[in-house]
């Protein structure tokens, strides 16, 4: 069995974990993500969905 | 007038369905035919099954949406398709259908159509590995009846670490052709999170069991996402995650069976090893739901009209090539079957060209590596392409216009990752497109302006979002059809 060693894979610092439910960090990442979403959303328009 | 007949009203059925009923006028017939008489939104299922929802909230009874929106809905099953008609009943295409509800269960009919769309979904193939499933050995999470069972089972392991007990939690895909990794993924550290928050942790084992060739790879071929400085595989994410949760793993395994207690396990190298447990969630793999399909004469015409594995063949390229002759112009880009052009298929009912993880085969030939997966932004993508299209055709235009290639779609994923309004996460990603371009992109196959990942509270709540967002969109309430796939 492949045990993740701490050793084998990368581990968030306290710090990582911290930002990860920091409350005004992650209402601006919900901003962000929701963006990022829509702007996938828009590629696919330009891209699928096209006359043929 | 034309009738256009929907097989299935998962995400990619009943999406079509609606927008049809939106887009054609009432001298048209919309049907959906379906076995069960209540819409399931899956992606939920998991939080049924570690015991956060109830089955209740994902799903809803279809039958007095399609009535208000005068959509006919037949609870049935397809079980054969004729598309030249039947030798008694005359050259209309038909699909013969048998009853599993509305009081006539059991009775065969043949209902005609114009234009068919099969969204049947997968077969759950619990049979391809021996004791694998809830009428075996192991749980699953892929219908809400499954997940609420799996839920109670769960409950009853915390129960007995509550009382002091150890429990052992295997939990993966159940065969080396499954395509549900992500699913199995999102249950297992969902499993891990309740287990903390009922403060429990310290009591369990868990170990997450994947055909996959390395953590990550989702059946997508893994994705590289830009971080830190870096750009990285989900490989290293993935099994970063395992080790902040404490969660071992086999990759490239292949369940050989289930036992009371204890799964069998080969790997490609061909290593055998047994994962003891007191509670195995398990994803089954996946064929098609078996539809049949005949001539004008009665003949059976099924290889015509499906691949070997179950699915519809469509415009896709299903000349067997080697991965790195792959290419994004081989998968499907209107769903039509080459055989007859008013038959279309949509969602996880197609089949696909090929894999897009790399096959792998162990020394017996057997396929240890992850079938490609259609997820629900894809399935309902689809869904919505292929009615746009039957609506131009019934119009009078003579080939379907609009397309919606994996290979030229983005995927949005939010994985959760533990659900809880202020401590839960999730890992929130998009990946474009989901067929790896290595034309267009030849170092890493895709966009990495718009692939990305991140683990974060703000995923949990776009889950949250998700949930309440497609319920509303699938129950067809007003402004329904403004909410994006
Ligand atoms: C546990 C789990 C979690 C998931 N989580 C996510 C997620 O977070 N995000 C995501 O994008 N995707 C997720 N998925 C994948 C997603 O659920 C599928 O991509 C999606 O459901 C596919 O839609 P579909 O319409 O093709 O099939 P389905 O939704 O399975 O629908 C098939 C329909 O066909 C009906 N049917 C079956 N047989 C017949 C027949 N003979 N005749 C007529 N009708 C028939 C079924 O009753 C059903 O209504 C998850 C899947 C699972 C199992």
């Amino acid at each position: 069995m492949n045990k993740p060693s701490h050793l084998q894979a990368p581990r968030p610092t306290r710090w990582t974990l911290f930002w990860r439910t920091f409350l005004p960090w992650q209402l601006w990442r919900f901003l962000v993500i929701n963006l990022k979403m829509l702007r996938m959303m828009r590629l696919e328009k330009k891209h699928g969905h096209k006359r043929r | 007038m034309a009738r256009v007949v929907v097989l299935g009203a998962g995400i990619a059925g009943h999406t079509s369905a609606a927008f049809l009923r939106k887009w054609l006028g009432k001298d048209n017939d919309v049907v959906v035919i379906s076995p069960q008489p209540t819409y399931n939104w899956i992606p939920s299922n998991i939080w049924v099954g570690v015991g956060l929802m109830k089955k209740e909230a994902v799903v809803f009874p279809l039958a007095p949406i399609y009535e208000r929106r005068q959509i006919d809905f037949l609870q049935a099953k397809a079980v054969a398709l004729w598309p030249e008609g039947t030798p008694e009943g005359g050259a209309k295409p038909k699909v013969e259908v048998e009853y599993t509800g509305q009081g006539k269960d059991g009775r065969r009919e043949f209902v005609e159509y114009d234009f068919l769309i099969n969204a049947t979904g997968p077969k759950l193939n619990f049979a391809a590995t021996p004791g694998l499933g809830p009428e075996g050995n192991s749980h699953s999470v892929c219908t809400a009846d499954h997940a609420a069972s799996t839920s109670t089972a769960f409950l009853e392991s915390v129960e007995r670490m509550k009382k002091g007990e150890r429990q052992r939690f295997a939990v993966g895909v159940g065969h080396g052709g499954c395509t549900c990794e992500g699913a199995a993924f999102e249950y297992v550290v969902n499993l891990e999170f309740e287990l903390r928050s009922r403060g429990v942790r310290d009591k369990a084992d868990i170990t997450f069991i994947t055909n996959e060739y390395e953590l990550g790879d989702f059946g997508v071929d893994g994705l590289n996402i830009k971080m830190g400085g870096y750009v990285s595989p989900s490989k290293i994410f993935t099994e970063s995650l395992f080790a902040e949760r404490g969660i071992d793993f086999v990759t490239r395994a292949h369940v050989r069976s289930v036992d009371p207690g204890a799964t069998h396990i080969e790997t490609l190298d061909g290593t055998r090893m047994e994962i003891p447990f007191d509670f195995a969630m398990l994803l089954p793999p996946f064929t098609g739901v078996g539809l049949k399909a005949f001539d004008a004469t009665g003949a059976d015409i099924t290889d015509r009209l499906f691949a070997p594995n179950g699915f519809m063949k469509v415009d896709a390229d299903y000349a067997k090539k080697p991965y790195e002759e792959w290419t994004p112009a081989d998968w499907p880009r209107v769903y039509q079957s080459p055989a007859y052009p008013n038959l279309f298929a949509a969602g996880i009912a197609f089949a696909p060209p090929h894999p897009i993880s790399k096959v792998r085969t162990n020394d017996e030939g057997l396929m240890i590596s992850p079938a490609p997966p259609r997820t629900g932004m894809p399935s309902a993508v689809i869904g919505k392409t292929v009615a746009r299209n039957i609506v131009r055709l019934i119009r009078g235009e003579d080939k379907p216009l609009y397309t919606a290639s994996m290979a030229e779609m983005g995927a949005a994923c939010v994985a959760s990752a533990g659900a809880n309004p202020f401590s839960g996460t999730a890992a929130s990603m998009t990946m474009f497109p989901i067929i790896p371009d290595y034309q267009k992109y030849p170092q890493y196959g895709r966009d990495l302006n718009s692939t990305f990942g991140e683990i974060g509270l703000a995923g949990h709540w776009i889950k949250i979002l998700l949930h309440h967002m497609f319920l509303y969109k699938a129950k067809m309430k007003p402004g329904w059809s403004l909410i994006p796939e």
